[in-house]
């Protein structure tokens, strides 16, 4: 062993240092009282008939209560922040994920209505798809007729 | 080193290929949170999917999201956060050495996650019931029959099709957080756990506190689309 202990890439006194975070029970007590709060609002936005300004909404109030029990019942707002970089390239790779899937989506349409080859060739697919086993069946027929 | 040679004494939970135990406490962390960022990234795929349907088909998401129940879904979420509030004391019992507390909170904890589940079972048997099934499965006379508004939309399979895969995946992490939970019960009663060892328990909260999480994104999204 070296003469120098680490832990999450620091220098430590001892070998056996940890940096154990205990939070309150209130803090934990607040929390819980602040998540059962914007659960009461998820609903109410769900009634405010906000058209379609309700899915950034519900988004909004879903990431607020995602981000407290991220920092404080998992500890995040305590951790080495090493986890916390690590979680976040999630997030970061699913934003990726969303975004190009999202503006291939957005144009594809156009560029499909250009070629002249939009949703009905979609819908012709989605079509066959339901008709497939009979299709199947009638080809076999045919196929031990022709023989 | 001017420490005494009390606290350097190597613990017997320390691995032999582990330098120190914060060395140890720190991989069991570092795995976890690697493991928590894949479960995002497939769940991300699904909500993508969900995403999509609601662009392309939004009045049939609409009129489909109706059909669930949102009291349902409403004590659901309760029953969640409950769930992590009192897994995040735990938690915090395992952290000063409140074994009664620990075994307490864990109970609890495993508790709700039944009651999760139970309620999901009467969710999913009025979705059979009723035909409201994905893809080939959908009922279109079964479901006329209890909400003529369906019969209006040709892909209002597709929404059941998400609703069974998101809610099927997320209850299938419950299933598991039952199991991962009473295994960390059954070690708690032999205490193997101490305010220096318990990362173990502090993993499984991680991952009871992940499947709390998806649920706050999906309750909205499938149950209170308007």
């Amino acid at each position: 062993m070296s003469e120098y202990v680490f832990l999450n890439g620091k220098r430590v006194e001892s070998p056996h240092e940890s940096h154990h975070h205990i939070s309150p029970v209130i803090v934990y007590v607040a929390v819980f009282g602040a998540l059962l709060v914007l659960t009461g609002l998820t609903y109410a936005v769900s009634f405010a008939n906000l058209g379609p300004g309700s899915l950034p909404v519900a988004m909004l109030v879903a990431t607020m209560k995602a981000s407290l029990v991220v920092a404080f019942f998992m500890h995040l707002a305590y951790e080495d922040r090493f986890y916390l970089f690590m979680f976040l390239t999630s997030l970061v790779l699913i934003a990726l994920f969303f975004g190009f899937v999202l503006f291939d989506v957005n144009a594809a349409g156009a560029l499909n209505d250009e070629q002249a080859v939009g949703m009905p060739r979609l819908e012709e697919s989605l079509k066959a798809a339901e008709t497939a086993p009979v299709a199947a069946e009638a080809e076999a027929a045919a196929h031990d007729a022709g023989h | 080193m001017s420490s005494s040679n009390a606290s350097n004494e190597r613990p017997a939970w320390v691995a032999h290929h582990f330098d120190t135990a914060g060395q140890q406490v720190s991989s069991a962390k570092l795995g976890m949170w690697l493991f928590l960022a894949t479960e995002a990234l497939m769940f991300s795929g699904l909500f993508l999917a969900y995403f999509l349907i609601r662009k392309l088909h939004p009045d049939m998401v609409l009129v489909a999201s109706e059909e669930l129940n949102k009291a349902y879904g409403g004590v659901n979420t309760v029953v969640l956060i409950f769930s992590s509030f009192t897994m995040a004391l735990g938690v915090r019992a395992a952290q000063v050495g409140n074994q009664k507390s620990l075994e307490r909170n864990l109970m609890i904890t495993i508790a709700c996650a039944f009651i999760f589940m139970g309620v999901k079972y009467i969710e999913y048997s009025a979705k059979i019931h009723h035909g409201l099934l994905p893809w080939n499965f959908f009922d279109m006379e079964k479901a006329a029959h209890h909400s003529s508004a369906l019969a209006a939309f040709e892909y209002t399979p597709m929404f059941f099709g998400i609703y069974f895969t998101m809610t099927g995946l997320h209850g299938l992490h419950v299933v598991i957080g039952i199991g991962v939970l009473t295994w960390i019960l059954i070690r708690a009663r032999r205490r193997e756990f101490t305010p220096d060892n318990y990362v173990a328990v502090e993993n499984v909260g991680l991952y009871w506190h992940i499947v709390d999480l998806v649920w706050i994104f999906l309750f909205p999204l499938l149950y209170l689309v308007k």
